[in-house]
């Protein structure tokens, strides 16, 4: 009977461990936590910059891409600014956050991610690529950044954000 | 009786009802997940299902869908999760639409992942979403005291959309002002087009695979039959082993 109930008790620890794993699988990163390891100590502040018809036309003519909305949200501290961008892997948005820093990306980060397949691009072997990279002036990365098999969208998207984030940081910069 | 015959008669008889269990389990996780390695090259991530009852049980069933009247427009989210201002299409939205409201020429459209700020043109102003402070899941949205608040599972919070902050709660005992779902009106209905095809055969198989077909319970039930598959692969070998070993010419 003890041998029964150990094993009962074992099973349900099992599936209560799992289902909270399958429930807490989409949110990596708050924007709390995120501005936390863009800055550190330092205290950024929320800026807002407008999108104009001008900017989105040079933007899709720059980098052939750019969020949907009229303004976006960013936050700076000194030369450093921090971006939280949405972009569409294959059917879901991907949240992912770009720290810019003398016009190369300093960090990556998924804050969110929401397709069933391609997650693997939230782990440092990936995201850590794209340190040191910056602009070309044909709107690519500066260098190639290795893909990952079965996450070629998710790739793309995180590719087209860091280039986005690149262009919008030299906007905001003048 | 020796210990091992025991022991191999209890996991004789453990195996056998897991097995009996898992084998149908078994065979579909099998199935879907070659067909999934495959998808791409067999086309199912561009083929969808035309089955209408399996649509409607993953939601889309549009003409049951809230839609909301903030002021003199409609604003309504469309199944494939495209919000819409009367017969403008705006932009996706996370969750089922909860409420919507005008605030100093602004419409705020509240779905239970994501806010959506649209401006008198139907365009995207912004989209405040989880990632940038949103208290999720928003049940409601509504104005206390002049200001936007939205409502979560632990209250009514004030909504400050100029610096995206949600920690203040709302005065105790305020009364809240919010717009009643309704029906869209057939005239803007109808001037929506009609939505593309969005259940693929590739998320009906991947949703089946993970068992998210029945919801978070499916997910469970998929998971009890990861650790039964595993339990009778464990058995198994530790059958064989005991079998060999009393086979062994010089075994007790």
């Amino acid at each position: 009977m003890i041998h029964h109930s150990i094993g009962r008790k074992l099973v349900l620890a099992a599936i209560f461990m799992m289902a909270a794993f399958s429930v807490a699988a989409e949110e990596y990163l708050s924007r709390d936590d995120f501005l936390l390891l863009a800055f550190g100590e330092q205290e950024p502040t929320m800026q807002t910059l407008w999108i104009t018809e001008d900017t989105r036309s040079a933007a899709r003519e720059a980098v052939g891409w750019i969020p949907h909305a009229l303004r976006l949200r960013y936050w700076q501290a000194g030369e450093r600014t921090a971006w939280i961008l949405e972009e569409i892997g294959k059917d879901k948005p991907i949240t992912l956050g770009i720290v810019v820093s003398n016009k190369q990306i300093e960090r990556v980060d998924v804050l969110a991610f929401r397709e069933s397949r391609g997650w693997e691009i939230r782990y440092p072997f990936f995201t850590s690529q794209f340190s040191g990279l910056s602009l070309s002036e044909d709107g690519y990365l500066s260098d190639t950044v290795d893909g990952i098999t079965g996450a070629t969208l998710s790739v793309r998207a995180v590719d087209r954000v860091a280039r986005m984030a690149l262009w919008l940081d030299a906007k905001v910069a003048g | 009786m020796r210990r091992s015959s025991r022991l191999v008669g209890v996991l004789w008889r453990w195996h056998r009802r897991l097995g009996v269990l898992a084998a149908a389990f078994a065979l579909m996780l099998s199935l879907t997940g070659l067909v999934l390695n495959h998808s791409s090259q067999l086309g199912l991530d561009r083929s969808f299902v035309d089955w209408q009852w399996l649509n409607r049980a993953y939601g889309d069933d549009s003409a049951q869908l809230p839609a909301f009247q903030p002021g003199q427009n409609w604003v309504f989210r469309a199944a494939n999760g495209l919000v819409y201002f009367n017969t403008t299409e705006v932009a996706p939205c996370s969750g089922n639409l909860v409420g919507a409201l005008q605030v100093e020429g602004l419409i705020v459209a509240a779905c239970a992942e994501e806010l959506l700020l649209i401006t008198p043109a139907g365009e995207l102003l912004e989209a405040i979403s989880t990632s940038v402070g949103l208290p999720v899941p928003v049940l409601g949205v509504g104005m206390v005291e002049g200001s936007v608040a939205l409502q979560t599972s632990s209250g009514w919070w004030l909504a400050n959309l100029d610096t995206i902050d949600f920690t203040v709660a709302a005065p105790a005992g305020a009364l809240v002002q919010q717009h009643a779902a309704g029906e869209l009106p057939d005239t803007i209905r109808q001037g929506i087009p009609a939505q593309d095809s969005w259940l693929s055969w590739e998320r009906l198989l991947l949703d089946l695979h993970s068992g998210r077909v029945a919801g978070p319970i499916g997910v469970v039930i998929i998971d009890v039959m990861g650790v039964a598959l595993a339990t009778l692969a464990m058995s198994g070998l530790v059958m064989w082993w005991l079998h060999r070993r009393r086979r062994r010419p010089g075994s007790r």
